[in-house]
């Protein structure tokens, strides 16, 4: 699975949603994903180009179909829906 | 930025919900691609000047510090909170933002502080030299947060990241400094000497003039009995250069706590930074 998570820097939801979704790899991925973290407070242009409108922002690029899910990620329930990973 | 222009520049959607449940950091404007910072947010990042607030981590490459982000959880930490008791296993490291942590060394049942951590340094620096056990207790001696992470985590990261292990080397060796000072200083100097060399200290650590702190605890922090310090304090405030009420200390003067404090503050920021 490819994952991509926008963050702000070590702002705080930012710091919760990586926490988060690390969490959520380890526990049900384990290595099968690669995940990709982008500051916008350094990158801005990308988060404009990929059409991010908050963060923190997570988008799940691959396997089909994507998905992309806004917050800190502290429901796990729904990102694991969102990504399609089953309990 | 203000919630409400937040919610303006999102319209409707996720993004919408994401906002009003307090989970948003930053909205971009698709106007011009600025990237505007909720107050939350904002003050959270301009504590720490727009870097990490703690400085070990401020210090690493940007790529290895974002990586590490991820093995870290947001915790706060309140005063008199014990993170390690002596022979106790490490669970846990922490890297202060706006916390100090007070390291005490206990004898029978009196503790004397050898060592604070605030946002310059790490507590549970055992781990990083291959200990597992604490050899002091840990107690938090101003609140605040700290970012912290599993001792495994920790060993597994410090493997990999070779800035992490320089900046620790660097840290350990100052903490040794230190605590060859702290020996001599708490056998040599006077109380109110070395309580303004505390308060500077632990000025340095948490970046704000005012902090909470219990004559007891200064006491127990000094190795001296509560007396003492309440004497010290009153000189200290009689000075002008601290202002103290119900357990919140105020710097007012600086550079005149500076010259009141033992010569201690000056060699270990010289040498230690």
């Amino acid at each position: 699975m490819r994952l991509r998570l926008y963050v702000a820097g070590g702002a705080p939801n930012s710091v919760l949603a990586i926490a988060n979704l690390a969490a959520l790899c380890r526990k049900h991925l384990q290595v099968n994903f690669k995940l990709e973290i982008i500051d916008v407070l350094k990158f801005p242009r990308r988060a404009l180009a990929d059409g991010v409108l908050v963060t923190p922002h997570l988008a799940k690029l691959s396997p089909a179909p994507a998905a992309r899910i806004v917050g800190n990620l502290s429901d796990s329930g729904s990102v694991r829906l969102a990504l399609g990973i089953a309990t | 930025m203000s919630l409400a222009r937040a919610l303006r520049l999102v319209g409707k959607g996720p993004e919408r919900h994401a906002l009003q449940t307090g989970e948003v950091d930053a909205v971009i404007d698709t106007a011009n691609g600025n990237v505007l910072l909720l107050p939350e947010a904002k003050r959270a990042l301009s504590a720490a000047g727009g870097e990490p607030a703690n400085g070990l981590l401020a210090a690493l490459p940007s790529r290895d510090y974002l990586h590490l982000l991820g093995e870290f959880e947001l915790v706060p930490l309140a005063l008199g909170q014990v993170l390690y008791q002596p022979g106790e296993r490490i669970r846990h490291v922490y890297f202060p933002n706006d916390a100090v942590v007070s390291l005490l060394v206990v004898l029978e049942l009196k503790a004397l502080e050898v060592c604070l951590v605030g946002r310059e340094g790490m507590v549970g620096v055992p781990l990083a030299l291959g200990v597992e056990r604490a050899s002091a207790r840990a107690m938090v001696g101003g609140g605040g947060t700290a970012l912290r992470m599993k001792a495994a985590g920790f060993r597994a990261e410090l493997e990999r990241c070779i800035p992490l292990q320089r900046e620790l080397q660097r840290y350990a060796h100052a903490k040794l400094l230190l605590a060859r000072q702290s020996a001599g200083c708490s056998r040599f100097h006077q109380v109110e000497e070395r309580l303004a060399y505390w308060l500077l200290m632990a000025h340095d650590r948490m970046g704000v003039s005012g902090m909470q702190v219990t004559h007891e605890l200064l006491a127990d922090m000094l190795g001296v009995r509560r007396v003492g310090v309440t004497n010290a304090a009153g000189n200290l405030q009689r000075r002008g250069l601290i202002k103290y009420h119900r357990g919140d200390i105020r710097v007012l003067d600086r550079r005149g706590l500076e010259a009141a404090a033992c010569s201690c503050y000056r060699i270990v920021k010289t040498l230690a930074g």
